[in-house]
């Protein structure tokens, strides 16, 4: 069984999809629980390659087949997971309005996925009313708002005012190249990371 | 000495009469902001895209009037591909790109006409027409040959994840079919080399190589992965520059420092634009100085936009004292002057230029 769970962390870090799937399909059929699978090989293999990323060992294209890779599995583990074991939490994202950037916040997704998160990505250039409505619908643990441009930078402290206003306890992290760990406190959030990885690991910390 | 002049001895790395200043980008709302200062007869403040084709002549005109009124030493130029309206936000170029228009005027590939190899056969390469370079050619006539011609355009790797319609797809297909990654690299090149040798014949002094290829923390692919699916493609697109007579640089945001040596390798000219909040201008002029023009440097991020005058003009200081002796710098913004960047503050900057910016420097 410990074998296996190391296959599948292998199969993820090398980014192979096929192998991937057809492991976590002979684990399942091995008897073991989607739980274990997800938890004990899936997130470890991106938590390694994340690990790499943040060491410049590895680059976006080995996070991107690894994320690809975990997708793989999770399609096979996702129907068997009870409601209980849906992970780590729920992530809603996007790019504020006026920025139709899209990588970071993609890369964001994958490793928030990666670290056994729920994310529903409403995508770029976004209103705030849109985020605001989302925040509604899906009342999520996190909220995450990213921006590309220090112009467009500007429109999180909207965002993040208008979500306050229904619920003044909610977890906004913000992240994208212009803005800093001091920009995130002096306009509110709750959570900031330099880079993708280190977003899905400060998202585990915030809401623990 | 000419504007265009004092470009090429900087890109000659030999100091000139003093620092040469230049801009790769403005758009829409700053060309008006600073137009502001200088003239009365100003497009309506929108979007290109918006515009009259009279409106988009009289941008075009401000943007002339601004850099004669401050005396720049270059104009660049891009190529405007004819596209079609989809929707409010949408346009579709020749490529079968679709582009979405930002509120900040900006376009990027949202869809391509590629989604995978299997589409290359019936891929139908776009050629570009001379019109699309309309703005070359009113530049060329309006300027001749008193400053730079500097002409832009996007680099084998972004070319090739616009037609994928979007980067992270390129980015996996670097792992999982390097075969098809050369092929779109290919075809991006040789789009790539029919503009430039348009370029050459209308008179453009120096190409820019645009597409980022880091981010904030480092490179977006391995130097491994740059030496083989970007560098190869770097080398034909600056020899063929080399070869119309042309100088040739690379643009990209982020930290580049992983691969300038593959950048001074693949043979450009010139690195712009030693992004402040990522990369060290001291240590790019002490490691690359002998090998590479400099450009850019001062901060858009925070500086430009929320800064004061006397920031600016300190930084510009600051900068041209680490960049500038022995020549080989050219001043200009970290990026481009956007909307967010404060009109007073980029003048502040080009007079600070001249302030603290001759040759010998002493400061």
């Amino acid at each position: 069984m410990e074998e296996m769970l190391l296959l599948i962390r292998d199969a993820i870090t090398a980014g192979d999809e096929d192998a991937a799937k057809k492991l976590v399909g002979e684990a399942l059929k091995a008897g073991l629980e989607p739980r274990n699978i997800m938890e004990r090989a899936m997130m470890p293999a991106m938590e390694d390659i994340g690990e790499r990323f943040s060491r410049n060992e590895a680059f976006i294209p080995e996070l991107i087949v690894a994320a690809a890779a975990m997708q793989e599995g999770m399609q096979l583990l996702k129907p068997l997971l009870t409601a209980g074991e849906k992970g780590s939490g729920k992530v809603v994202l996007g790019t504020v309005y006026g920025d139709i950037h899209s990588i970071g916040k993609n890369l964001v997704r994958m490793c928030m996925e990666g670290a056994g998160f729920e994310v529903i990505d409403l995508g770029e250039d976004l209103k705030t009313e849109v985020f605001v409505e989302a925040y509604k619908e899906y009342s999520p643990d996190i909220l995450g708002l990213s921006a590309l441009l220090s112009s467009t930078m500007q429109r999180m402290k909207e965002v993040i005012d208008a979500v306050r206003v229904i619920d003044p306890s909610a977890l906004i992290m913000v992240g994208g190249a212009p803005v800093t760990s001091d920009y995130a406190i002096e306009i509110g959030a709750s959570g900031y990371a330099s880079n993708a990885f280190e977003a899905a690991m400060n998202a585990k910390e915030l809401i623990v | 000495m000419t504007g265009k002049e004092r470009m090429l001895e900087a890109f000659g790395r030999s100091e000139s009469d003093r620092v040469p200043v230049w801009e790769m980008a403005f758009n829409e709302e700053s060309i008006i902001k600073l137009g502001r200062f200088f003239t009365d007869d100003l497009p309506p403040l929108k979007f290109a895209q918006q515009m009259t084709v009279e409106e988009k002549i009289k941008l075009l005109m401000t943007l002339f009037t601004v850099i004669r009124q401050l005396e720049l030493d270059g104009i660049t130029s891009i190529a405007i591909l004819d596209t079609e309206k989809v929707d409010e936000d949408h346009v579709r170029d020749g490529w079968g790109r679709i582009m979405r228009i930002s509120e900040e005027g900006e376009a990027t590939a949202v869809a391509g006409p590629v989604s995978g190899p299997q589409d290359l056969e019936e891929l139908k390469p776009y050629h570009p027409r001379q019109s699309e370079l309309m703005m070359l050619m009113a530049a060329k006539g309006n300027f001749g040959n008193e400053i730079a011609q500097v002409m832009v355009q996007p680099g084998p790797f972004r070319e090739s994840w616009m037609l994928l319609g979007s980067m992270e797809k390129l980015l996996y297909f670097y792992i999982k079919d390097p075969r098809f990654v050369h092929d779109l690299a290919r075809i991006a090149t040789d789009f790539i080399l029919e503009i430039t040798d348009m370029a050459a014949e209308l008179g453009a002094d120096i190409i820019a190589i645009d597409g980022d290829l880091a981010f904030s923390q480092t490179t977006l692919m391995s130097p491994a992965q740059y030496e083989e699916f970007i560098l190869p493609y770097h080398k034909e697109i600056t020899q063929r520059a080399h070869e119309l007579g042309m100088l040739i640089f690379k643009h990209s945001d982020g930290n580049m420092a992983p691969i300038l040596a593959g950048i001074v390798e693949a043979g450009f000219d010139g690195f712009h634009p030693v992004q402040p909040q990522c990369m060290d201008i001291g240590e790019v002029k002490t490691g690359y100085g002998d090998r590479l023009c400099i450009l850019g440097n001062i901060d858009c991020t925070y500086l430009l936009p929320f800064g004061s005058e006397e920031d600016v003009e300190e930084a510009v200081r600051e900068t041209i004292a680490k960049a500038a002796p022995g020549g080989g710098y050219i001043i200009s913004s970290s990026n481009s002057i956007h909307p967010g960047c404060k009109p007073e503050n980029y003048i502040a900057m080009v007079k600070a230029a001249r302030k603290y910016g001759n040759y010998p420097i002493e400061v």
